[in-house]
């Protein structure tokens, strides 16, 4: 209606004038001298107008005096006044990214430059051109103070994310994740181990659809979600539309995968020979062990090569976004489709996002975001599974086969298959079929009306809804579905379906004023409430007729299954106070109060206050240093919380058992009416300057955390009946600094600019009640744990024996006999180190000249100590017979005088195999992370394509790896997301690294 | 306008009020809070199943004990645990010594649960009251009985009090002594004489657990006294042929095993799925000389308590095959507690010990009455001496695999004998396993007291 109008204004006013004027000109910039096609030119306030052609030109008629828009998708828009018939030549300059932005930092947004906490953000195209399965992964070597540990290899598999250290020991140190207001579920979603390697849930998100995202570090920046927050808040902010001309783009990005890195092991007559001296040395006859040379390793398999692949990635997207005056939209459908390096290994994602912002009044704005995906990711098992795929190539043995004669994969039924603990990894990765189907939902409805000037309510309803079915069959001729009898004898069948489902519900009244010329005071409150619900029911099917038949309706005996519930919740009050003196001072003063329904009635109540200043020294009239546009000191201080542990651990409970066919009950656990919330005090100063007319960005922060009350198991003597109870029983710190630096070098034709960050963060704890130390890891002989969590030693501290090498006498191995009681054994293991590095950080350089850019991006972990825990196995010292080993043992001590640090083989001897820092090695590594190289193509040829901007690009991650480790791959742990033993690389599957090459296209 | 302003504070106000309960106190689900568990007539049985669930972990545990710390099987796979127990090298940070100290305190704490509150169980029968009173005891004695022979002198925990039980001494020899006795005795008469089925202990559990007892204990008339009320009792029969021991639950001649049925089978419940070590994973194996001696003649049938597949005859695996435990949907998934056969022999080492080594009640007649089942050589007339050294050769073809050999070895001190000749490794220590180093760093009371040589 209202273009017809405009329609009809312009006959009627073109009839009654007729004053109007042939214009022409061109439109041109920086890096298209010769002319920029398909550019908007339109007569401001119509729709009026013309695009330029190939050579930037464009003719239009219009009445003298009119004002012209040029508006061109990533450039900024320029108006000018058309005085007279002239050829008007314009040059449209490339949008520059904002010096002051807006941040949403949760509840509420803020201009960067006004921010009191610490706060560090990364913006999409920190991470464009990378392949990334989650959001997660782009978070890495981006931020001081955030350490992103993609745990191994598999795609969609688990990354640890941990901002300023770890904070607690038994409920959670994954950081909050909050997308456009939403806490979404992060961490593992499915319920069936896979040998330490995890599922992802953050890995449902496409990073694609990512504006920005803000990392909340301190306690004030923090402080709203309180209650949830000691361990970080990520939040998240999808891309929604802007005003103006719609936009369409597609993306694409294909690329192959390969490991970084493969293990040297031994060939058959290497290992032979090895075995037969293990076992001769044990004074037995290898003969009878069947260790026949000439025999035995007439076969020499490399099992690695039979079970890796080269992976292909490929994903695409494609988006369209725009607006008027009075509705947003952003709309995105997104493709990935990852094949692991490992054989049937494959991760596949399709997902849809439509973001909706509409004004219907002055007053009333509705937002909504609806994003839904759905992955399938087709596992195969790992690391610790007897029968993992990786893990088992690794230690199988050379001299058996993967495959017949006749080409068959050899089974549990024939001569040929070693069986434990060597099942056939190549038959374990084909045969099995592990599909687990995701599903996730993230829908927010939210309405903000302003009520006043002054005042502004808003509320949101939101649900985070996570659905994962796992149809699973491993047929007769796998470990478990035909060589294990008591499991699966004749094909083994699990199906397992869950839900978890989060409900989010908040309002709050805002009030904003400024008062007189100098006082500026923005304050809210809200309430909020969130509810989980989980629910989840399995079943287990054995004895199928043949492995033709797969689904558990075939399976001749249903007898395992079962359903189960949980769920808990949260209540909470939140109000914050922000000041600003003049744009002096700024202070903010908050306060959260939530209820959890995981304490008891006495405690369900925890209370977070929060204050933070800042003094902008650079606005003071005695600030005279020109270089320095801007500094600002901050401090901060407050509480935050943790309550991530299971529900009802408060209560004594009993649950339901089985004997003999009957049921009953059993104890569960015990109670504890005086379980409380886990706090962590945060105190933190930083500085921000900006120098140069923000060429130079930098902000430095120190902070130091003390977190009380650590919700723990407390180790009960069995004596009680119990293993422990859910207590509050000690304390940690974290203390760390972090630089941040951003940089312009060069800034004409040439372009250069860099981004540095580099972080150190010290852990301890600091008491733990009853002084009792607690063993963690996996055991190990000569040693109660890999691990141990120890008062004064930080999270993740290794201990073993302390191993003087390899004595040239005997060649057997020499341990340190700490305790001095003539004995070796666990007494005298002693604290090897720790998996916690001394610096992380991570360098980006970006270039660009005319149509090229280039970015190159380094990341860095210096200190930190792996237990390379497989090569207990692959360098055993003869302590069985079962495993190949790693060409490490071709150095072994074989007579007097030899002097080597890997000791003498004798079979079935331990000794010399024992726990000890001969596993430890230094874990510091400096990666080039990321490599893309991009040309936009000239924008002729991009407009003969039908298309606004052409960009092409290749890209590479893990590229370059330099480390002293000896394993695949120094990025490891394989106990995902523990934070007592991470680091420990158990036959985790290696890294991998990408090639790929991509098209951004945004279409006309 | 008007409209959704009064939507948006009403949405508002609603938060503010909404019902706080409804979120912060869901109910629990599935899970019964303690003070609810035992409290009516009807939450007696299913509290009684729970301390026989309880109960079930010692048995295949004292199986890895019995069998695994002596000369019957050997390691063939990759946990630490099982080539500790293997090559004699056993610490106590030994999984398997945790599990078995474990099971046996889970299990005490039920029935202390149970000897504390069924008493204020309104409505209860006394009969009912006893029986159940009476189980509780005879589990806990014997849970008792099981842990003192395996570690010695153990901590006496008689009530559920957790800060009590968290700092709690290793009691005296006697002490333990007299608390087993007591509890058996207890159980005397209370329990029906047959119950519904082997899976539940009655009353010839009692007096079969009394004869073990006493036998150990070196009470030579009690032992023969207790295991002739079993034989005589006429409930039992051996079965015909010894096969069927190894692949049928709940033969003529069970007295107690701790069942498992297809909803509950050891392979997948948690506990020590015995099939899972000895067939499945073939992560346990028998020994060549276990092998050699259940193959010879004085054995007889009982060579099938193993079995040989020259599939797995391959590098250290001799190929055989412990086959006593079956999977979840075989008929032999069961871990026997008693059975006739071992009454038996029982009575017929108490005989010997009583100078009854051939004639008419002799150990030689109960000795035979085993043989002749056997189909082996019967044993002619021998001295004291050389039948208790028969007797003992007897019970390791009879009991094989079902967790007796090293207890039978340490009472009779034969164990200096038979051990050093089998393994290099062996040490006087591993007469006794170790305290589990975790109970030693948690219970403050037991610090400085570990068994010597540990």
């Amino acid at each position: 209606m209202r273009r017809f109008i405009l329609v009809l204004f312009f006959f009627i006013y073109s009839v009654v004038q007729a004053q109007t004027i042939q214009i022409s000109g061109r439109v041109t910039s920086a890096n298209e001298p010769s002319g920029l096609p398909g550019v908007n030119v339109v007569v401001k306030g119509t729709s009026q107008g013309s695009i330029t052609d190939l050579n930037g030109t464009f003719s239009l008629d219009v009445p003298d005096g009119t004002t012209l828009v040029f508006s061109f998708v990533g450039y900024q828009t320029q108006e000018l006044i058309v005085q007279g018939p002239e050829n008007i030549d314009i040059e449209l300059v490339e949008e520059a990214e904002e010096l002051s932005e807006v941040v949403v930092v949760g509840y509420s947004s803020v201009e960067r430059r006004d921010i009191t906490g610490s706060v560090t953000s990364v913006k999409a195209s920190d991470f464009q051109d990378m392949s990334l399965s989650g959001i997660d992964q782009a978070l890495q070597g981006q931020a001081p103070g955030v350490q992103v540990t993609q745990s191994s290899g598999t795609p969609g598999g688990g990354i640890a994310v941990r901002i300023r250290g770890v904070t607690s020991i038994g409920a959670g140190n994954t950081p909050l994740w909050i997308i456009d207001g939403v806490q979404v579920e992060s961490g593992s979603l499915s319920l069936r181990s896979f040998g330490g390697q995890n599922d992802n849930a953050l890995s449902l998100l496409n990073p694609g659809d990512i504006e920005s995202i803000q990392i909340l570090k301190d306690a004030s920046a923090k402080a709203l979600y309180g209650s949830r927050a000691s361990n970080g808040v990520v939040v998240v902010t999808t891309k929604r539309g802007k005003k103006g001309q719609a936009k369409i783009m597609f993306d694409v990005q294909r690329g192959i995968i390969d490991p970084v890195r493969q293990l040297a092991l031994l060939n058959a007559p290497q290992l032979l020979q090895l075995q037969r001296e293990a076992v001769r040395n044990a004074g037995k006859n290898p003969d009878g062990f069947g260790l026949i040379s000439g025999v035995t390793d007439a076969v020499d398999t490399d099992w690695q090569d039979e079970i890796f692949r080269r992976g292909i990635m490929q994903q695409y997207q494609l988006s369209a976004s725009g607006g008027d005056e009075n509705t947003n939209y952003y709309i995105s459908t997104n493709y990935r489709d990852e094949e692991g390096i490992q054989l049937n290994n494959r991760f596949n994602r399709i997902g849809a996002v439509v973001n909706v912002d509409q004004k219907f009044s002055d007053k009333l704005t509705v937002s909504t975001n609806f994003n839904i995906t759905r992955t399938l990711n087709k596992r195969v098992k790992g690391d610790n599974f007897l029968d993992g795929v990786y893990s088992g190539a690794v230690k199988s043995l050379p001299y058996y086969a993967p495959f017949n004669e006749d080409g068959f994969l050899i089974g549990p039924a024939s001569s040929g298959y070693a069986g434990f603990p060597n099942f056939n990894p190549v038959a374990q990765a084909i045969l099995p079929r592990f599909d687990a189907t995701t599903a996730k939902l993230v829908g927010a409805l939210s309405a903000t009306y302003k009520i006043n000037d002054h005042f502004n309510l808003k509320g949101q309803v939101s649900i985070d809804y996570n659905d994962v079915t796992e149809d699973q069959y491993e047929s007769s001729q796998t470990a478990i579905g035909g060589f294990l009898q008591s499991v699966g004898g004749q094909g083994y069948g699990v199906f397992i379906a869950s839900t978890a489902t989060n409900v989010n519900t908040f309002a709050t009244l805002s009030y904003a004023n400024t008062i007189g010329e100098k006082h500026s005071i923005n304050a809210f409150v809200g309430t909020e409430i969130l509810q989980s619900f989980g629910i989840n029911g399995n079943v287990q099917g054995r004895l199928f007729p043949s492995d033709d038949f797969t689904y558990i309706t075939s399976a001749g005996i249903v007898d395992q299954g079962s359903s189960g519930k949980g769920q808990s919740g949260l209540a909470s009050f939140l109000a914050e106070v922000k000041y600003d003196l003049d744009d002096r001072f700024l202070a903010t003063v908050s306060f959260r109060t939530d209820g959890s329904s995981n304490f008891g009635p006495n405690r369900r109540f925890g209370y977070f206050p929060a204050a933070s200043a800042a003094w902008r020294i650079s606005s003071e009239d005695f600030f005279k240093v020109r270089s320095i546009n801007d500094l600002k000191i901050r401090a901060s201080f407050g509480f935050t919380g943790n309550e991530r542990i299971g529900a009802f651990g408060f209560l004594g409970t009993w649950g339901a058992t089985t004997y003999n066919g009957n049921s009953g009950v059993s104890p569960n656990n015990v109670a504890n009416p005086d379980l409380k919330w886990e706090m962590t005090q945060e105190t933190n100063v930083g500085v921000d300057i900006g120098m140069f007319e923000g060429r130079i960005q930098a902000s430095i922060d120190a902070y130091y955390n003390k977190t009380s009350d650590l919700l723990l198991q407390r180790p009960y003597a069995s004596t009680t009946g119990f293993t422990g109870v859910q207590d509050n029983i000690g304390e940690m710190e974290n203390k760390g600094i972090e630089l941040a630096i951003s940089s312009v070098n060069m800034d004409g034709k040439f372009k250069w600019s860099t981004d540095f960050n580099i972080s150190k963060n010290l852990n301890r704890v600091l008491f733990l009640a009853d002084s009792v130390p607690l063993y963690r890891g996996y055991t190990a002989e000569g040693s109660d744990g890999t691990n141990i969590i120890k008062e004064g030693e930080p999270m993740g501290t290794f201990i073993g024996l302390n191993f003087l090498g390899v004595d040239p006498a005997t060649g057997d191995a020499m341990y340190a006999d700490t305790n001095e009681d003539g004995v070796i054994n666990n007494s005298d293991a002693i604290v090897i180190g720790n998996s916690q590095p001394d610096f992380i950080g991570g360098l980006t350089n970006r270039f660009s000249y005319h149509r090229f850019d280039i970015s190159v991006f380094f990341q860095f972990s210096v200190g930190n100590k792996i237990l390379n825990f497989a090569k207990a196995t692959l360098v055993n010292a003869g302590a069985d017979i079962s495993n190949n080993q790693s060409i490490d043992a071709l150095r072994r001590w074989q007579k007097p005088g030899d002097i080597t640090d890997v000791p003498r083989y004798e079979f079935e001897n331990t000794y010399n195999n024992f726990h000890s820092n001969r596993l430890l090695e230094d874990g510091s590594y400096l990666r080039l992370k990321s490599v893309s190289f991009g040309y936009h193509l000239p924008a002729k040829i991009a407009n003969r394509l039908m298309l606004q901007n052409l960009r092409l690009y290749c890209s590479g991650t893990n590229l370059w790896t330099y480390t002293k480790y000896s394993g695949a791959d120094p990025e490891v742990s394989t106990l995902d997301g523990s934070v007592s033993a991470q680091g420990i690389d158990f036959f985790t599957l290696p890294q991998v690294r990408t090639i790929s090459v991509g098209i951004n296209a945004t279409l006309r | 306008m008007m409209r959704f302003k009064t939507i948006l504070l009403s949405v508002f106000c609603f938060l503010m009020i909404s019902s706080c309960k409804e979120v912060l106190e869901p109910e629990p689900i599935d899970l019964l809070v303690d003070d609810i568990v035992l409290n009516e007539v009807k939450d007696v049985a299913n509290v009684e199943i729970g301390l026989y669930n309880a109960f079930r972990v010692i048995i295949p545990a004292s199986v890895i004990a019995g069998d695994f710390t002596a000369d019957m099987l050997i390691h063939n796979g990759t946990f630490t645990q099982y080539r500790e127990l293997s090559t004699k090298q056993i610490t106590s940070a030994n999984a398997s010594v945790a599990t078995l100290w474990g099971s046996i305190y889970n299990t005490v704490y039920i029935a202390n649960f149970i000897i504390e509150r069924l008493p204020l169980v309104p409505g209860l029968k006394s009969a009912e009251r006893d029986r159940v009173l009476a189980t509780a005891h005879l589990l806990r004695g014997h849970a008792y009985f099981v842990g003192y022979y395996t570690f010695g002198p153990i901590p006496m925990v008689l009530t559920t009090s957790i800060e009590t039980n968290r700092n709690i001494r290793r009691a005296s020899d006697e002490e333990i002594l007299q608390l087993i006795t007591d509890d058996y005795t207890f159980a005397l008469g209370k329990l029906p004489e047959d119950p519904a089925n082997p899976g539940f202990a009655g009353e010839y559990t009692v007096r079969a657990a009394l004869a073990r007892f006493h036998l150990y204990m070196g009470n030579w008339a009690e032992a023969e006294a207790y295991a002739t009320d079993v034989i005589d009792s006429d409930l039992y029969s051996l079965v015909e042929n010894f096969s069927e021991l190894v692949t049928k639950d709940f033969t003529s001649e069970a007295i107690f095993e701790v069942g498992y049925s297809i909803s509950d089978d050891p392979g997948t419940n948690g506990s020590i799925g015995l099939n899972n070590l000895f067939l499945g994973r073939r992560e346990i194996i028998p020994s060549n000389q276990a092998i050699v001696a259940l193959a010879s003649s004085e054995s007889g049938d009982r060579f099938s308590s193993i079995q040989f597949d020259i599939n797995d005859l391959v590098g250290n695996d001799n190929g055989w095959a412990v086959a006593k435990y079956g999977t979840a949907d075989e008929d032999n998934n069961n871990v026997v507690v008693f059975r006739l056969g071992e009454m038996y022999l029982i009575r017929a080492e108490a005989r010997a010990q009583q100078q009854q080594t051939t004639g008419v009640n002799s150990a030689q007649e109960d000795i035979n009455i085993l043989r002749m089942r056997a189909n082996a050589p019967t044993v002619g007339s021998l001295s004291q001496s050389q039948m208790l050294i028969l007797i003992e050769d007897e019970r390791r073809y009879e009991l094989a695999f079902e967790g007796h050999r090293w207890y039978d070895l340490v009472r009779t001190g034969r164990i200096d004998a038979v051990m050093p000749a089998f393994s290099d490794n062996w040490r006087e220590a591993y007469k006794r396993w170790p305290i589990p180093q975790r109970e030693i760093q948690n219970n403050p009371a037991l610090a400085g007291n570990q068994n010597p040589g540990y």
